[in-house]
């Protein structure tokens, strides 16, 4: 007997947090085109950010599936809760958690203020446990669930000025190991995806930035977005029903270099 | 007794292969300066001479002889004839190693040949010593705690990969697992740690030229040998007796990144809250 590997969501719900961002975006989209429902969040913070999410949405409704676009604040307790509930009122239950939620920041340490420290820990690590404990409850309760945290190289490795967001990632990465652990023999796994350099991300703020790295690089460009698809899709999928706990980079050789 | 007393190798012996220059001949010295007795090691007697007079002029007693560590008769012979010098041999370090012939070739242009030297020189070797070393430190430690460290040199190079650097990488990240392996076997009778020196030119202007000075180090320079010998003493000192299997990287920053350039530092503010 062979194992065919089922990668389809169909019939599966998803929820995204951070869809605005172009690896959460991705996510989204990578979801429903596999077949699942897909709920979208991103941040309050500006109108753009509502655009955007629409037009996520918009792309998730052309595929043939159902979902909604929502602004929330990721770091709010209520706001999560209230965003999870709503998955399941209206897509019927909730199957996958993306955490894409992502507040670029980047200074030198002495002039982080304690606010701004603060609010990257909140959104891009705090966020994520909202999330999972929220996602969480439903995913122990119906014995399955599957939870994909986008992370960055910048949780395993250091960056000039990056102290703060650099502490959330690697927050985020051990998070995901602690209750892979914790959630192992509840039917829920929970895993992270370590983006590279991606086109369209707030930490590489200005041009120059980018020519730097797209020389220094093994593949000598930025990854694209798109390039996470497929592994959302399998590690959201039946097909990764043993794998937990993992982090799989998607960074073009990036962690390679010394 | 303080923790300066601990750092202390009074009567001591450590063996230090690839002694005869650069970081093996820094941590001969070193070793010797808190308090060991040395045998240097490496296959040319003239450097090796040279590192015994520098040993000896810390007062401490050396024996200088040469050993290709490739070959294993020759490294049981200088283990054997360290013995008959010191009759103990708390500490060894497998220094041994470097580039060797076909360094820097793309995979199709490395011979059967220089793959075999390469991991020889900066694998086997290290076997072939430790192999040699370890019945004598699991017979000193059934009377004491540890019988004896082992100091394993590896590289950056162990933990990340280089364009067209074959053979050295795949060698030192060996010996990272072989030392751990060591670790799960022997412990606690014997402790079997490694360094990871990051660029270290020895005073070659070739090599420094070549890693530009160290402008994409961290902080801006290459390393000196000398800079090794400190974290060498710990290493065989009571000052690290509970540590087991362990990489210590020293290398001015550069494994703290290396996903980006050195000097990557951007600027990004917050967005404006509504």
């Amino acid at each position: 007997m062979t194992f065919r590997p089922d990668f389809s969501l169909g019939g599966k719900s998803a929820l995204v947090i951070g869809a605005s961002t172009p690896l959460g975006r991705a996510a989204a989209v990578a979801l429903a085109e596999a077949g699942a429902n897909v709920a979208v969040a991103t941040s309050t913070r500006s109108p753009r950010e509502e655009v955007s999410a629409n037009s996520c949405a918009n792309e998730i409704w052309a595929l043939n599936r159902k979902g909604f676009a929502q602004a929330i604040d990721a770091a709010d307790e209520s706001n999560v809760e209230a965003l999870v509930r709503r998955v399941a009122d209206e897509l019927g239950q909730l199957d996958i958690l993306v955490n894409a939620q992502d507040l670029a920041f980047a200074k030198p340490l002495g002039q982080i203020s304690l606010a701004e420290w603060r609010r990257v820990l909140d959104v891009n690590l705090t966020g994520v446990y909202l999330a999972c404990r929220a996602a969480g409850q439903r995913m122990l309760a119906q014995g399955n669930g599957r939870i994909v945290t986008i992370t960055s190289v910048l949780g395993e490795r250091g960056m000039a000025n990056g102290s703060a967001y650099c502490a959330a990632q690697a927050g985020v990465l051990n998070m995901t190991r602690a209750l892979a652990l914790e959630w192992a023999r509840s039917g829920t796994t929970v895993n992270a995806i370590g983006a590279g350099w991606t086109e369209g991300m707030g930490i590489l703020a200005d041009g120059e930035a980018r020519q730097q790295l797209e020389r220094y690089l093994p593949y000598k460009r930025l990854a694209k977005p798109d390039e996470i698809a497929g592994a959302v899709v399998y590690l959201a999928s039946d097909a990764a029903d043993y794998l937990t706990g993992q982090v799989i980079w998607i960074e073009g050789g990036a962690l390679s270099h010394v | 007794m303080g923790v300066l007393d601990k750092l202390r190798l009074d009567d001591v012996t450590a063996i230090v292969t690839g002694a005869g220059r650069g970081l093996g001949r820094a941590m001969a010295v070193a070793l010797a300066d808190a308090g060991a007795d040395i045998v240097v090691t490496a296959r040319t007697q003239a450097q090796i001479d040279e590192t015994a007079e520098l040993v000896r002029k810390t007062g401490r007693k050396c024996l200088a002889v040469t050993c290709d560590v490739t070959d294993s008769a020759s490294v049981q012979a200088m283990v054997d004839a360290s013995l008959a010098e010191f009759g103990r041999i708390e500490i060894l370090v497998n220094n041994a190693g470097g580039a060797t012939d076909g360094f820097g070739n793309s995979l199709e242009a490395i011979t059967d040949q220089q793959w075999r030297v390469g991991i020889d020189t900066n694998l086997t070797g290290a076997m072939y010593c430790s192999r040699a070393v370890i019945p004598h430190m699991m017979d000193r430690a059934d009377t004491q705690a540890a019988g004896g460290k082992i100091i394993n040199v590896t590289s950056g190079f162990g933990l990340r990969a280089g364009r067209n650097n074959f053979i050295y990488t795949s060698a030192k990240a060996g010996l990272i697992n072989f030392t751990r392996s060591i670790t799960m076997t022997y412990a606690p009778a014997i402790q079997a740690n490694l360094i990871a020196p990051g660029l270290f030119p020895h005073d070659d202007p070739a090599m420094t030229e070549w890693w530009r000075g160290g402008k994409f180090v961290p902080m801006g320079r290459l390393g000196a040998d000398e800079e090794l010998g400190p974290l060498c003493v710990f290493l065989a000192s009571d000052a690290s007796s509970h540590m087991n299997g362990q990489i210590l990287v020293l290398d001015g920053g550069g494994l703290a990144g290396g996903h980006a350039p050195t000097g990557f530092a951007p600027v990004v503010e917050l967005e404006a809250e509504p």
